[in-house]
């Protein structure tokens, strides 16, 4: 990388009414705001989303129809999966990122503070698109989050299906701007002495966020354009009998979907990896080897989008089966370095690092069943069965919450300067965890067992226990999460002081204020090392003792 | 102190004992799905095990470790041999897992020479058509029939599956196989059955309004059973199945 100094981006015009004003938020270029703006919306559709997975459960507790129809309940699901991937789970990642980032980079702002705006707008608009078709005849699209053609085509008649295209396609697009912005940000904006190699692993987990964004969000925009027009406008791309192939269309949509799936996880490694350090009070194991690993899975998870299409009987399966369980090496890096971070260290069980350590445990927990379905044979048993959901939402549930809690719990005071309840965020943590499990582990049995994914119903009298289980845990996360809520509310009116630096942080945004001053910062420290906030605190007693002054860790700026 | 050092090795033991107990298949009753059976035992039994380990290793160094005073830990950065250990042992499980897929995938792909009954599954919205070639006899279901498809026990069945209209999935949980019919696409498997029974089947590629009721059963019977299941089937032409 060069070294030569850009010319930074004009920083936007100082704001003088208060801060935290309605007009300023609706104005704002700053990426403090613009992140809180992103989480907010993004939580906000979380709970929509929780509301509707709570209606599946419901639906589901008993055989028999008894909430609803079938069309509602295809609508319910297919919206739920919508709602949570498209709209909230890429993008509260993409808030945090966006207050976080500058602050560990020791910036002032993004490198191009309007197109953050704008990327925040356009997502905030896209998804009040994708919430308009609540209310068109005949209602949102029932075709699940997967939309395949011809269902989705030729099909599904309804505005409620062009809403979900077009919305989805402006978020997308926002997402693609979002990108370009953090990408360069991360590249370009760093305060001097701070290398590529000593980012905090939460600007890693977001940069290569970020680059998988940049390539897997533009396969989908394709897609979804292709489907608008052979719904519109007469196309036939995924029609067989006018040539058109359907396969064609699962190939491009995993293509995204995959790695999708990295670009929800990744930034949420990033999480872990700053908190289990800062409460284990030792520097992240293997600093390296974590960064290696996240391009080892962002390359990998390229290469085996055909996993989802084991059933199809028309793709090569050996390599589609090798590649996703070779995945299986680099995961499994990161979370032995994260036992080796934590292996003689001393650890304190706050509500962030508790959070932090169920994400391992139910991670683990979908990660070995993904390793599982990589293998084609066995995917024939549970491809679409219950299995498979229980598989993804102990990742995505399990997985992305518990992670995104932890990056709460840890963030809040640099967000507020107040701190959330330990006392609240242990009973929410205890809560979550059983409800969890207690939703999700019911269902691998019912999955292996052959319940299908998607039925409304269900004929099988043995298949009701599990899924009464399933709907009583199910709403002991919604209690759970209302907790939070409840936290949230108190903590911001009467939370304890935080002070800047409540945890002993190791990177940038806790040696300046809570919350940070507009331009974030009023001192720099020098940056020596990976973790510039531990080193201002335990200055290293004699040269090249806790500072990293190995000339080789400094590829960039040598 | 006692009793926290133990508590997690009596919680792993029992988290192994209801892992392995209940995370099992049905078992298979075709003999495709037995080597598929096989392997998920196989994968289970590893997976339980990185699990407990794993798991092990979180629990105990936080138990073991926690804060106990205000020293600060030796700062350790990392250790590459550890690592390269870590990095080693998970790439030889995958591919030794790798290998075993390859055995059980070809013995449940494998479709040698001709099969015995060749049957043409038909999927649309919202049923199945069973049609058996050469013999003019067919099942199709509809919203008040769930379609039977009758087969022998014992022989090789071949499926030829399409779709009309949307995706569809043609799967019989204890088979522990299914496969996606896609319009423009026809998909060939086979099933040998090695008991007889009546099996529940259904659409598991979500396909529309009533995906849910999309079912079917798959009746397997004795040879001589079928053959004059067979004959009155022909003669009556296309039969309606009464719903059992
Ligand atoms: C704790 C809260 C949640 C519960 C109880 C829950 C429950 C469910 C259930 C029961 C289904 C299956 C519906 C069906 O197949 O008929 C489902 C589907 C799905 N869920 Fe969740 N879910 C939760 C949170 C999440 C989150 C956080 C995400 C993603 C970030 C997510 C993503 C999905 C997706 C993509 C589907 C598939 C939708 C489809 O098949 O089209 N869910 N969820
Ligand atoms: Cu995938
Ligand atoms: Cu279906």
């Amino acid at each position: 990388m060069a070294t030569t100094e850009l010319p930074r981006p004009a920083l936007p015009e100082a704001h003088h009414e208060e801060p935290g004003g309605i007009v300023d938020y609706l104005t704002t270029v700053d990426h403090k705001k613009i992140g809180i703006l992103y989480i907010f919306t993004a939580f906000g559709i979380f709970l929509a989303g929780g509301v509707l997975a709570l209606v599946v459960r419901w639906e589901l507790a008993q055989p028999g129809l008894q909430a609803m129809g079938e069309n509602t309940y295809n609508q319910v699901f297919t919206m739920h999966g919508t709602l949570m991937i498209f709209l909230f789970a890429a993008q509260v990642s993409t808030g945090l990122a966006n207050y976080l980032i500058p602050l560990q980079i020791g910036a002032a702002d993004v490198a191009f503070p309007r197109a953050n705006a704008m990327s925040y707008w356009l997502y905030l608009f896209g998804s009040l698109i994708v919430f308009s078709s609540f209310f068109v005849a005949g209602g949102p699209a029932a075709v699940a989050w997967t939309a395949y053609p011809p269902l989705s085509t030729e099909y599904f008649q309804g505005t409620g299906m062009d809403l979900w295209i077009i919305g989805l396609s402006v978020v997308g697009i926002a997402g693609i701007l979002g990108a370009v912005n953090l990408v360069t940000t991360i590249f370009r904006m760093r305060m001097p002495g701070m290398t590529m190699f000593r980012l905090p692993l939460f600007c890693w987990g977001v940069l290569v966020n970020q680059l998988l964004i940049l390539f897997a969000f533009p396969p989908l925009t394709v897609a979804f354009v292709l489907l608008f027009m052979e719904r519109n406008f007469g196309a036939r791309f995924f029609d067989v009998a006018a040539g058109g192939n359907q396969v064609l269309y699962q190939h491009v949509f995993w293509f995204f979907g995959h790695p999708e799936v990295y670009i929800i996880i990744l930034p949420i490694f990033g999480i872990i990896s700053e908190v289990i350090p800062v409460f284990s009070r030792k520097p992240l194991f293997g600093y390296r080897a974590m960064v290696f690993a996240f391009f080892g899975i962002a390359a990998l998870s390229f290469g085996v989008w055909a996993h989802h299409m084991f059933t199809t009987g028309v793709v090569y399966l050996p390599y589609f089966s090798i590649m996703s369980l070779l995945i299986a090496v680099p995961t499994g890096i990161k979370v032995f370095n994260w036992i080796g971070t934590m292996w003689r260290g001393s650890i304190t069980f706050s509500t962030a690092m508790l959070m932090a350590l169920g994400f391992i445990l139910v991670f683990v927990n979908g990660g070995i069943t993904g390793v599982m379905i990589a293998s084609p044979p066995i995917d024939f048993a549970v491809n679409d069965t219950y299995f498979i959901v229980s598989h993804f939402h102990y990742i995505m549930v399990g997985g992305l919450l518990f992670g995104m809690f932890a990056g709460f719990y840890f963030w809040f005071p640099k967000f507020t300067g107040k701190l959330l309840s330990e006392r609240l965020g242990r009973w929410q943590f205890w809560l979550f965890l059983v409800g969890f499990n207690l939703t999700f582990f019911p269902q691998y049995l019912v999955g292996l067992d052959g319940m299908p994914r998607r039925i409304a119903d269900y004929q099988i009298e043995r298949w009701t226990s599990a899924n009464l289980a399933s709907t009583v845990g199910a709403f002991l996360t919604g209690v759970s999460v209302l907790l939070f809520l409840w936290n949230f509310v108190v903590s911001m009116r009467r939370g304890a002081p935080a002070g800047d630096d409540p945890w002993e942080g190791n990177s940038l945004e806790w040696v300046t204020t809570s919350p940070p001053p507009h331009h974030n910062f009023h001192e720099l420290p020098e940056v020596h090392s990976e973790r510039p906030a531990f080193d201002r605190r335990h200055p290293p007693s004699f040269p090249g003792e806790g500072a990293d002054t190995d000339p080789e860790r400094d590829p960039d700026r040598g | 102190m006692q009793p926290s050092r133990r508590a997690p090795a009596r919680w792993l033991a029992v988290t192994a004992l209801v892992l392995a107990a209940a995370g099992c298949t049905p078992e298979s009753v075709t003999e495709q799905g037995q080597a598929i059976y096989n392997l998920y035992s196989l994968f289970l039994y590893i997976a339980a095990v990185v699990f407990v380990v794993v798991s092990g290793l979180v629990i105990w160094s936080v138990i073991r470790y926690r804060r106990r005073n205000d020293e600060l830990p030796t700062q350790t950065h990392g250790n590459n041999r550890l690592e390269l250990i870590w990095t080693a042992i998970p790439t030889v499980i995958v591919l030794v897992l790798f290998v075993f897929t390859i055995q059980a995938q070809n013995k449940v792909l494998d479709s040698p020479g001709e099969a015995d009954v060749n049957v043409t599954a038909t999927a649309f919205q919202w049923s199945w058509r069973f049609t058996y070639e050469g013999t003019g006899a067919e099942v199709v279901g509809g919203p008040e029939t769930i379609p039977e498809l009758v087969v022998p026990v014992g022989q090789r069945v071949r499926v030829k599956l399409v779709s009309v209209d949307v995706v569809h999935s043609f799967y019989v949980p204890q088979t522990l196989f299914k496969r996606q019919a896609i319009p423009g696409v026809t998909n060939e498997f086979d099933l040998t059955f090695e008991r007889t029974g009546l099996f529940h089947g259904q659409c598991t590629q979500f396909c529309g309004l009533q995906h849910t009721d999309m079912v079917f059963r798959v009746r397997v019977v004795t040879q001589g059973e079928y053959q004059s299941w067979l004959a009155e089937t022909t003669r009556r032409g296309a039969a309606r199945q009464p719903g059992t």
